[in-house]
């Protein structure tokens, strides 16, 4: 095979990336499920981060005990819970941590993940070991005592949530990304890079990892809803939020303790979730494909 | 949109199956919670809670355990199934001294363990002496403590020479008593006085309670076991009273999980979902059902103050907060009815004890104190924080209760919770402000909550302590007339709640399921239920009628 | 290879050694112990507890007893159940445990893989858009949520299933298809991701253009390099499904091993904490090292340095 039929990256490589984004934000933008859950995310961040002032909008603290859990009606959208408490207003609140916790959770996954396993996959040999030994034990210690000592140690506080929840949510990416990594380094348009004089951090940034982007990115909307409902063990052990807030985690796992009996408990925050989750994949393939070297990829 | 799909479609699903909206099974014209199918022949199935974590009954502490060892071993005395009033057991008489000191208790004849080897009164003094040897580390030794020499031998502090216990030959026991002991014939009943196999445990050591090993006296055989699934018995043939043990067999399954347990017995594979298994926002709606029952449980659940942290080294800053609870309305609109809004320190029920008053919800008293204290309208308080252990029920209280003190009181309270171990800690080492707590009673006496007050106390937990209350404990339990020792007891308890170092919620409630062909199993006040008489009414439609 | 083989499994060794060191350390300093409860146990009975078990012994001579413990496998009693060896409940759940996960691993690759490679292969058509619809579906309905749904219907009202416990076969179905459900969905979806961007490969291009049947060719080339994604995610996942889970044990009353994690951790059960951790680590190791081989199996290209 001849450099002719590497993929496009090779080509684009000694060219400056601002075209390369520059290109993928235009193709991001022409595509139109992307943009608009673009458009829902912001909207939805901008409610919550908005919702403490919103006109109209009831205390999402505000109980009446005797009113206790009720199903929607026109008075309360969502219903209420058992101290009486308006659930539109909690979710539309609850949205400002597990937004938060998502996007942190995702951005963490994406970075360190990506870094490490793509480092440790080029880099191999002894470097591969240690790198991937620490992904071993990070895995391997038991996450409630590692949470249980950042209380003991530290003042609980929105950074120690999202040192909590960074601990781990990269490993698995880690992983994959490696795997990716280790297969494609073997193959020619990257012996081709590397034929032309480009340093090891070009290779693997710039022809490794778009290259990985396929299965990053699904891993990492896959990623969103398993990082909001973690926070809801982490307010277990009292780290996360602390009541009368509440997270969508935190709503959908005591909804599914009275899930027979109150059901609008679990549904609304977990259609929340899910709607979410949805935006973020869309969100996902968009990015992919404005990403992708190839470029010539539909939307999916 | 298509992801959201499965939210609505549980949605659809629970609203048409939640056990609110069905009406149950209806029967004999009363509404069932689940299946009627009962059991085929004599077995009785139910669900014993969390794996039992000892199985020894001199060193247990647990109620799954304390269950495991009622069907397995036997005590001198058994409790009425209905009223736990001692009967005889493996004593088939007593008699007491007129000084109410010397207890002599007359062995049946022929008792003897599961494997056959004779069971005498020499068991009793080698397993009683056994609990309080202090390398026994026995959790519940100091209810022994009435009997003569007891608590300095746990303690380390003499070598038991002196313990009040003898046998003058295989068939009597003698205990001799330190000071007379108004409870001390119902403390027999207990699981702590049961005898336990000296052959065995000097065999086996701490691993006789595997069930390749362990032997016992009771009505029951312990025949399978797997860890967190169930534990099987059947009908012990040594049993003295073997005749009118009429079930089969018995499964007892160690499920943890409230709705599992509920949703086992609904399904119809148990029998009897025993109290504290049915998961809090069902209860509202298991009234109408004929198998719910409901009764008093031996319990108090409240909040204790830290008082050496200000500002609750303030009596009146802890008695304002203490008055700005509407406890009628958490147990009715926030627990729907299944609790019981309770004022004091120690819960109903206690034979000829007269509590002091319970304190009730009064804001205008509320505020005022607060403002003598220095905080008017709340304006100044300090930021405190309500610790409880993570628990839903916990929280949701607290957080009715935050609410109260904000709206009373103008206080903003923060809410924290910690997981079990990080909990206990915080409480013991006097690392909280307000804290969470519960108590259940251990015997039919005030003296079971009240001694958690006495002034280092391991139980305190609050910093408190009064020479008055303590002097006053102290001498009740010298004094020889019940009425006036119990006249004592409510003139401490008086003292307490005045200096409103506990500050109570609620009265605890037994909340159980039993299906209608289980026959000879009651409520009882301290949720112990000896299983010896039960059998399956297969005839149980017909016979409904005839009763009441 | 058989180099490479000895060489990871020399590698364990250390690793497993700092494993058990931070977490000895961590649950030395986590606030409470072994001995604490609601009520108060006497001090004396503590005392002779803590005695009895060397918990009253300088910390690092506890550290190296039970690293010269750790050695021989034995874990000595558990703290919470002390007629019971920490080796023995270990081994007891993980048998209920290996199965029911097992079973849900199978499931997950039996659905999972075949339903992605169809949504590769038909990208951007109606089957495509169904297979991914069920596979957000499975990612956002937790399986505390899933779990009583499925009891609800098929244990209570429907009856076809028992509503808990670990008996008959019929027992094994709910609590899988509760635990597999989200796998499938990760697997069906790395798998379609792996394969696109395999599809567009040259190799590919050059099979399809030497006229070979498209089943061959997604079949035969496409799908070994196409699961890679899905291999890598099975070392961490197949050993966490493996090991249980407490979510789907306490729903289903499974005796499993997946609760010591949690409930050894909440009540400060040393022993078996430290027992659960270390086999686990192994575990996860092992199964990382048979990824890492399986990387090679499908890419030959794939160096095992």
């Amino acid at each position: 095979m001849s450099i002719g039929i590497a993929p496009p990256a090779v080509q684009a490589a000694p060219r400056p990336g601002r075209s390369l984004w520059s290109d993928a934000w235009r193709r991001l933008r022409r595509n139109r499920m992307a943009v608009g859950s673009a458009v829902f995310l912001l909207v939805l961040g901008a409610v919550a981060a908005l919702a403490p002032w919103l006109p109209g909008l009831a205390d999402p603290a505000a109980q009446d005990l005797a009113l206790g859990a009720t199903p929607p009606s026109p008075a309360h959208w969502f219903g209420t819970d058992e101290l009486g408490r308006d659930l539109f207003s909690r979710v539309l609140h609850g949205g400002r941590i597990s937004l938060l916790v998502g996007l942190v959770g995702t951005f963490v996954s994406l970075v360190v993940g990506v870094t490490w396993g793509a480092i440790a996959g080029y880099v191999g040999g002894r470097v591969d070991d240690v790198m991937m030994r620490v992904v071993d034990v990070l895995y391997a210690l038991p996450y409630i005592f590692l949470v249980i000592l950042l209380l003991v140690f530290f003042s609980k506080s929105l950074v120690m949530l999202f040192v909590a929840l960074g601990l781990v949510q990269w490993l698995t990416m880690a992983r994959i990304v490696r795997g990716q990594v280790l297969s494609l380094k073997q193959q020619t348009f990257v012996e081709a890079a590397r034929g032309l004089g480009a340093s090891g951090a070009a290779i693997v940034f710039r022809h490794l990892v778009p290259n990985t982007l396929g299965p990053v990115i699904v891993y990492t909307t896959l990623t969103v809803p398993a990082v909001i409902l973690q926070e809801a063990f982490l307010s277990f052990l009292g780290l996360g939020v602390q009541p009368p807030d509440a997270s969508w985690g935190t709503l959908v796992s005591d909804g599914a303790r009275a899930l027979a009996l109150f059901p609008w408990l679990v549904t609304f925050p977990g259609l929340a979730m899910s709607l979410t989750l949805l935006a973020f994949n869309f969100l996902g393939d968009g990015l992919r494909d404005a990403l992708d070297p190839k470029g010539r990829r539909d939307s999916s | 949109m298509r992801a959201l799909l499965p939210w609505l479609l549980i949605c659809a699903t629970l609203s048409s199956c939640a056990p609110a909206g069905d009406g149950g099974v209806v029967s004999e014209g009363r509404r069932w919670f689940g299946s009627l199918t009962p059991p085929v022949g004599q077995v009785f199935r139910f669900n014993l809670g969390t794996e039992p974590e000892l199985r020894d009954p001199g060193v247990m502490g647990g109620q799954p355990d304390g269950r495991f060892a009622r069907m397995v071993f036997e005590g001198l005395t058994v409790n009425d199934a209905r009223t736990l009033e001692p009967l005889p057991g493996q004593a088939r008489a007593w008699t007491i001294s007129p000084d109410g000191l010397v207890y002599t208790f007359h062995m049946r004849p022929g008792l003897v363990w599961s494997d056959g080897t004779p069971l005498t009164a020499h068991d009793f003094v080698w397993s009683w002496r056994r609990v309080l040897a202090p390398e026994t580390a026995a959790r519940n030794a100091s209810l022994l403590y009435p009997i003569r020499g007891a608590e300095a031998f746990n303690k380390g502090e003499s070598d038991g020479s002196d313990l009040g216990l003898a046998a003058p030959d295989d068939s009597t026991f003698v205990v001799t008593l330190g000071h007379p002991t108004a409870y001390f014939l119902f403390l027999t009943t207990y699981y702590v006085f049961m005898p336990v196999p000296r052959h065995v445990i000097e065999r086996h050591g701490v691993r006789w309670t595997l069930p390749a090993n362990l032997v016992g006296n009771g009505a029951f055989r312990w025949t399978f076991w797997r860890q967190n699934d169930r534990y099987e018995f059947v009908p012990s043939p040594t049993y003295w009273d073997r005749a009118h043990v009429r079930l089969e067999r018995v499964i007892a399954y160690t499920v943890d999980d409230l709705n599992t347990s509920s949703n086992l017995y609904k399904s119809g594979a148990t029998d009897w979902n025993p109290s504290g298994y049915i998961p809090s926002p069902w209860l509202a709606y298991m009234k109408p059902y004929a198998d719910y029952r409901t009764d008093r449980y031996q319990g108090t659940y409240f909040y204790s103050f830290n008082t050496t942290r200000a500002p609750f080294d303030d009596v009146r800053v802890r008695r304002a907060l203490m008055l700005a609870v509407d406890r009628e309305t958490i147990a009715r609109d926030l627990l729907k009815g299944s609790r019981e809004p309770w004022g004091r320190i120690t819960p109903a029920g206690y034979p000829g004890y007269e509590g002091p008053p319970q304190v009730g919800y009064d804001p205008e008293r509320a505020r005022a104190l607060l403002a003598q204290a220095g905080y008017p309208e709340g304006r100044g308080f300090p930021r405190v924080s309500l610790l409880f252990n993570t628990s839903e029920d916990h929280r949701r209280i607290a957080e009715a209760i935050q609410a109260m003190w904000k709206r009373d009181l103008g206080i903003t309270v923060e809410l924290s919770n910690q997981e079990w171990g990080s909990y206990l800690q915080a409480t013991q080492a006097l690392r909280y402000d307000i804290a969470r707590r519960s108590w259940i009673g251990d015997y039919l006496d005030p003296n079971t909550f009240l001694q958690m007050l006495m002034g280092g106390d391991g139980n305190n937990r609050t910093g408190w302590s009064d020479p008055r209350y303590d002097a006053l404990l102290r001498e009740a339990a010298r004094t020889l007339e019940p009425a006036q020792r119990l006249r004592m007891l409510a003139e401490a308890e008086a003292l307490a709640l005045d200096a409103a170092v506990f500050l109570p919620i609620y009265h605890y409630s037994t909340t159980e399921l039993v299906k209608p062909w289980v026959r000879g199993l009651h409520p009882t006040v301290l949720d112990v239920h000896p299983l010896r008489h039960v059998w399956i009414d297969h005839d149980w439609r017909r016979n409904l009628e005839a009763r009441p | 290879m058989i180099a490479f083989i000895l060489r990871r499994v020399l590698l364990m060794v250390p690793t497993l050694l700092v494993i058990a060191t931070l977490t000895f350390v961590m649950m030395r300093l986590a606030p409470g112990g072994p001995f604490m409860s609601d009520k108060e146990m006497p001090a004396r009975a503590k005392q002779e507890l803590m005695q009895r078990y060397g918990l009253d012994r300088p910390l690092h001579e506890q550290y190296l007893a039970f690293l010269g413990n750790a050695v021989r496998l034995e874990f000595g009693p558990s703290y919470k159940y002390p007629d019971r060896e920490v080796r023995d409940i270990i081994v007891q759940g993980f048998v209920v445990s290996a199965e029911l996960g097992g079973w849900a691993m199978l499931v997950a690759l039996v659905f999972g893989v075949p339903f992605g490679v169809l949504a590769a292969v038909r990208q951007n058509r109606p089957e495509d858009f169904a297979i991914m619809t069920l596979a957000l579906a499975g990612v956002s309905v937790p399986a505390f949520v899933l779990g009583p749904v499925l009891v609800l219907v098929f244990a209570l009202t429907l009856t076809w299933f028992p509503a808990a416990l670990w008996t008959g076969p019929e027992s094994r179905v709910l609590p899988v298809l509760a635990l597999s459900v989200a796998y499938i969905a990760y697997i069906a979806r790395l798998t379609r991701a792996g394969m696109l961007e395999v599809l567009q490969q040259d190799y590919i291009r050059t099979a399809r253009a030497k006229g070979l049947r498209e089943r061959a060719v997604v079949l035969g080339h496409a799908l070994q390099l196409g699961v890679l994604p899905v291999v890598s995610y099975l070392g961490p996942a197949a050993a966490r499904i493996l090991m249980g889970s407490i979510v789907i044990e306490q729903i289903f009353a499974v005796p499993g091993l997946g609760r010591y994690l949690v409930i050894g951790a909440i009540n400060r059960d040393y022993t078996l904490v430290l027992g659960v951790v270390l086999f686990y680590a192994t575990f996860l190791m092992v199964l990382n090292l048979l990824v890492d081989l399986a990387y090679q199996r499908l890419d030959p290209r794939v160096e095992l340095a």
